[in-house]
């Protein structure tokens, strides 16, 4: 990871090389769309179309973002520590479980009571399942990164079983929950669209991230683990400590995902709905940089693209995986990028250390 | 009974044994394939749709290997040459190959009403062994693919342990610098080895649509890719060690399968779905020490020596 953070990109990088993939990645989705016979800018300009199309389409960009900004922030955080939490996607399905465990039993209660103790539930639930992984890499130093990738099947499994048997629906015809209390739903943020208060929620998790990182104490010790384990140690700092509190605080941010989801979205829990949140948090924390503020607007840019793009290729014959391959395209070249970074900055230094050569 | 769960055991821990294999190649080296789970979804696709085109096994085989390849040199390409991070890198070709997949699945075939299916990699038995009691109809009844993975875990040790090429591979990911030194590229010995465990992974994914299912369904691979991955791990990137690792994940993959077509339910399904992921962990998390190449997952820079 040395190349990535010794290209702690400001000014006007920090602007250009994500724009950068993300247009090379448009552009090379657009290639593929050509070979199926479709017109790669009819489609984006659809895409564009349908997402700003009305009022309802613009709130739904943000409802999508919002547990995108959360799985992103899960990955972002622990990577600032150089730790790999891969498995998102099974801290999310654990705080769904949570949320709607909760939203079910307690639906009744008032929901300024209701809700909190959700949001609680779920950080919790995701933010203790992740911090076993934190902890096995603390005590066994067992690789974090085969851990949290595993135990999102053990969770996918777990929530299966629970759907299957102890929260299955009244009616017991489906693998899923009974809809939860509308006292327990997350209010809306604009009437008549999808996008609830969860996004200012994500929003503040995202602020909050920052403040941790880049204004406390602990930020600091989390990214010098992150920038060099070793050097970190001889400064006295107990990294295996810091490894378990990442994973928990990283956790607990895929947790509340899924109480945004379940509450605000779902109203229900059902069997392997939202199966990407997870992969696409670890693409989004990569083009925002790992940064906060970054990682908000790459995931509104994904929402943006679901939205548009989902409701595009119902009318343009491109199936709706491309949205899939879309981001996979600007991925790739987010890391290209960094690469390519790496090489300009070698040739500049080049340049200066030649010319100085000359002068002398 | 028994004849089944362990002929179902081998069955499934063909795939796991090829994946684990290239694995430890490359690994061995220094280079972690982490796309190997979108690797081994791409080989079933590419795998699926040839033979399902073409009507012949072997083209689907061959067409695995292609796809496989192609990914890994993708993959090469970031890691080796650019010297991009593994990690990031392998999760964005796994995203990608899950999208790819679906994709290029519809451009293929639209959406068709029923699932596609072509009749499974046919079994053959081995003249006399096969009627040996119990064990004769699990070992020597089974699909080529089995047979190859079976003969490569010898070899893979052999050519590890006691060829020059082996010696070179291991001192690749131990000592770079050595194997520089002596005028061998170190790049060139880790982007062939990615390549070759490329062809090998995909090879892997096509024993699930072609060897074991006979179709192509969006979550065919399910995470065992990563499970060979871990495999590698467990059995100390050493080709017998994968041998062991694989036969015990194909059991309990074996066991899965079987108790839930056959309706006992003494534990939850999901728990034996889990079952693999679980015993992956315990096995981490228990496994005192590790022999890990020394430079696993390091780009190896030239200049800076």
């Amino acid at each position: 990871m040395a190349d990535m953070k010794s290209t702690e990109r400001k000014g006007a990088g920090a602007v250009f090389w994500p724009l950068f993939s993300v247009f090379m990645g448009l552009a090379a989705s657009g290639l593929m769309m050509t070979l199926l016979g479709a017109d790669p800018i009819e489609v984006y300009r659809r895409i564009f179309a349908m997402a700003f199309r009305d009022g309802y389409n613009v709130a739904d960009i943000f409802a999508k973002a919002t547990p995108l900004i959360l799985t992103g922030l899960a990955f972002g955080f622990a990577f600032r520590a150089n730790l790999f939490n891969i498995g998102a996607q099974g801290q999310f399905y654990l705080g769904c479980v949570a949320s709607v465990w909760c939203a079910l039993r307690l639906g009744h209660l008032s929901p300024w009571l209701v809700l909190p103790l959700c949001v609680l539930l779920a950080a919790a639930a995701g933010g203790a399942w992740a911090s076993l992984v934190g902890f096995a890499k603390a005590r066994f130093n067992s690789s974090e990164f085969l851990i949290s990738m595993m135990s999102t099947y053990v969770a996918l499994a777990l929530m299966n079983f629970l759907l299957r048997g102890p929260l299955r629906e009244a009616k017991g015809e489906y693998p899923q929950t009974d809809v939860i209390s509308e006292g327990s739903w997350i209010p809306q943020l604009i009437p008549h669209t999808r996008l609830h208060w969860g996004f200012v929620l994500a929003l503040a998790a995202a602020a909050l991230a920052w403040f941790i990182l880049w204004r406390t104490s602990l930020g600091y010790r989390i990214r010098a683990v992150g920038m060099n384990r070793d050097a970190a140690r001889y400064a006295g700092m107990d990294s295996g400590k810091i490894f378990v509190i990442v994973f928990a605080v990283s956790g607990a941010f895929a947790g509340l995902a899924g109480f945004t989801e379940v509450n605000g979205i779902q109203h229900m829990l059902v069997q392997g709905f939202s199966p990407m949140v997870g992969a696409e948090g670890i693409g989004i924390a990569i083009l925002g940089n790992a940064h906060p503020l970054g990682i908000v607007l790459a995931a509104i840019l994904f929402g943006a693209l679901q939205v548009g793009g989902n409701l595009a290729v119902q009318t343009s014959g491109v199936p709706a995986s491309i949205v899939g391959i879309m981001e996979g395209f600007v991925m790739l070249f987010v890391i290209l990028s960094y690469a390519l970074q790496i090489r300009l900055a070698s040739a500049r230094s080049k340049r200066k250390a030649r010319e100085e050569g000359d002068r002398r | 009974m028994i004849t089944g769960l362990l002929a179902g055991a081998l069955q499934m821990s063909t795939p796991l044994m090829m994946g684990a294999l290239a694995e430890v190649y490359a690994e061995r080296t220094g280079v972690m394939i982490i796309a190997i789970e979108g690797i081994f979804l791409l080989g079933a696709w590419g795998g699926f749709v040839a033979a399902y085109s073409t009507g012949s096994m072997m083209l689907g085989l061959l067409a695995a290997m292609a796809i496989g390849t192609a990914t890994a040199l993708v993959y090469g390409i970031f890691t080796v040459k650019l010297k991009q991070h593994q990690i990031v890198t392998g999760t964005a070709i796994n995203i990608f190959a899950a999208g790819l997949g679906i994709f290029l699945y519809r451009v293929f075939f639209g959406v068709p009403l029923l699932p596609l299916t072509v009749d499974p990699l046919e079994r053959i038995a081995v003249p006399g062994l096969s009627s040996i009691p119990v064990i004769g109809e699990a070992l020597f009844h089974q699909n080529a693919l089995t047979y190859l993975a079976w003969a490569l875990i010898p070899v893979g040790y052999w050519v590890l342990y006691k060829t020059q090429l082996g010696l070179i591979l291991r001192s690749t990911g131990e000592n770079p610098e050595a194997v520089d030194a002596a005028g061998i590229k170190v790049e060139t010995v880790r982007f062939g080895t990615v390549l070759a465990a490329g062809a090998l992974d995909g090879l892997a994914g096509a024993f699930y649509s072609l060897g074991f299912l006979g179709m192509y369904t969006n979550d065919i691979i399910g995470g065992r890719g990563w499970i060979a991955f871990a495999i590698c791990f467990l059995g100390n990137w050493n080709p017998m060690g994968v041998l062991v690792g694989a036969l015990v994940f194909g059991l309990a993959d074996a066991m899965a399968i079987q108790l839930q077509t056959s309706g006992v339910t003494l534990v939850p399904n999901e728990f034996l779905i889990a079952m693999p992921y679980i015993l992956t962990i315990v096995a981490t998390v228990a496994r005192k020490r590790f022999n890990v190449p020394a430079t696993l997952g390091v780009p190896y820079e030239k200049e800076r020596r």
